[in-house]
């Protein structure tokens, strides 16, 4: 990201230099015109407005800017999916985290460190989210399942603010997997503990009239894909959301600057300011967004293992 | 006219009119918690919890509306 804003920086600057240059060669000498045009066109990754100052509503505009930086795409040139990788970086992560913090017991020991950390949040999950809302013993059953998808979705938001990288929750199709095993985990708690049919008759409250049956059903199985697809939507919106309003801070640094060279360098220093407050409500938002999908998928398994209430 | 424009023009409008939502949303949430906690100053752990839940509902239902305006503006 900060490296397309640069490039976007580079090109703006000589913007109001090389215009007025251009446009008194151009009944001249257009080929000249044209080879300066060639020299700022081969910046880094070809996502940049065409050509400094000119209005230009073609191929590249901010919002390609703002797409390129949030979309999925090759990596260092070998990697056909961006995301792709860092998704499975930030599942390594996670599996090497949570060895290292499982050694530290091994022994019969008082976890220190790393151990005595990642313990804190799992007895947080577990005495937080799972008990209260999947209820005890069932609760226990869900724990290393809802903590896999807190860690997850916590590193893969903390990695993603790193530079030069991607969060892979930020692709819908991600999240949608996620959204998948949540669903599944979801049906399997009523199953397991009811069977197939009785799970499907415990959608429908008990001592319902009967004539509110043909609305009740649909309505129910309706709000069962609802809820995996409310999950799916808000993790992606939100992961995407934070990075869309940084890209666009820094953005208009370039945006001003292309209208004059002052504007631009007086827009920087408020620009950068609120992108690093952006940047600093990104960490505290991928801890909420981490346990609030912990904390909905632990509520929606709690509707299906007791569903009386 | 213009589609593109018009899908800009579309797109600026709907994401004023999502936030406006969102905040009032929001804005009723956390007056309802305060008032819940001073009220109950012992309950503070449980009001947090809830509105947190309540905020990400009502953040995720803003988030839709922002995203249709998003697939305007760029697509």
């Amino acid at each position: 990201m900060s490296a397309l804003v640069l490039a976007l920086l580079l090109q703006a600057h000589p913007a109001p230099a090389a215009t007025p240059a251009a446009s008194q060669m151009q009944p001249v000498e257009a080929p000249a015109a044209g080879a300066t045009a060639q020299a700022h066109s081969p910046a880094p990754e070809g996502h940049t407005p065409a050509d400094g100052g000119e209005p230009d509503h073609g191929a590249a505009g901010p919002g390609d800017v703002l797409m390129h930086h949030v979309q999925d795409g090759p990596f260092l040139g070998i990697f056909p999916s961006k995301h792709m990788v860092f998704l499975l970086l930030v599942a390594v992560m996670v599996i090497v985290v949570a060895q290292l913090g499982v050694r530290s017991y091994r022994g019969g020991r008082i976890p220190r460190g790393l151990g005595a950390a990642v313990e804190s949040l799992v007895l947080f999950i577990r005495d937080e989210i799972a008990e209260p809302n999947i209820g005890h013993g069932d609760g226990r059953k869900f724990t290393p399942l809802l903590c896999s998808f807190f860690f997850f979705i916590l590193v893969a938001a903390l990695v993603g603010l790193l530079p030069f990288s991607a969060t892979s929750t930020g692709n819908i199709a991600v999240t949608l997997a996620l959204a998948t095993v949540s669903f599944a985990a979801q049906q399997w708690a009523g199953i397991s503990k009811y069977g197939i049919m009785g799970h499907f008759y415990n959608l429908v409250p008990p001592g319902l009239p009967l004539w509110l049956l043909p609305i009740m059903i649909p309505l129910e199985i309706l709000s069962m894909f609802t809820k995996p697809f409310a999950l799916t939507v808000r993790l992606f919106a939100n992961m995407l959301a934070g990075h869309m309003v940084i890209t666009t801070l820094l953005l208009l640094i370039a945006l001003m600057g292309q209208m004059s060279w002052f504007a631009g360098a007086a827009m920087a220093p408020i620009s950068i300011v609120l992108a690093v407050f952006i940047m600093l409500l990104e960490v505290l938002v991928a801890f909420i967004q981490a346990y609030i999908f912990t904390l909905l998928t632990a509520i929606f398994i709690g509707m299906y293992a007791h569903p009386a209430h | 006219m213009d589609p593109k424009g018009l899908a800009y023009f579309a797109a600026g409008i709907g994401a004023g009119l999502a936030i406006v939502g969102g905040a009032a949303g929001i804005g009723r949430l956390a007056a309802a918690a305060l008032e819940g906690i001073a009220r109950q100053p012992n309950a503070v752990a449980d009001i947090r919890g809830a509105m947190i839940v309540a905020a990400g509902l009502i953040e995720g239902a803003t988030f839709f509306a922002l995203i249709v305006t998003m697939v305007l503006a760029f697509k």
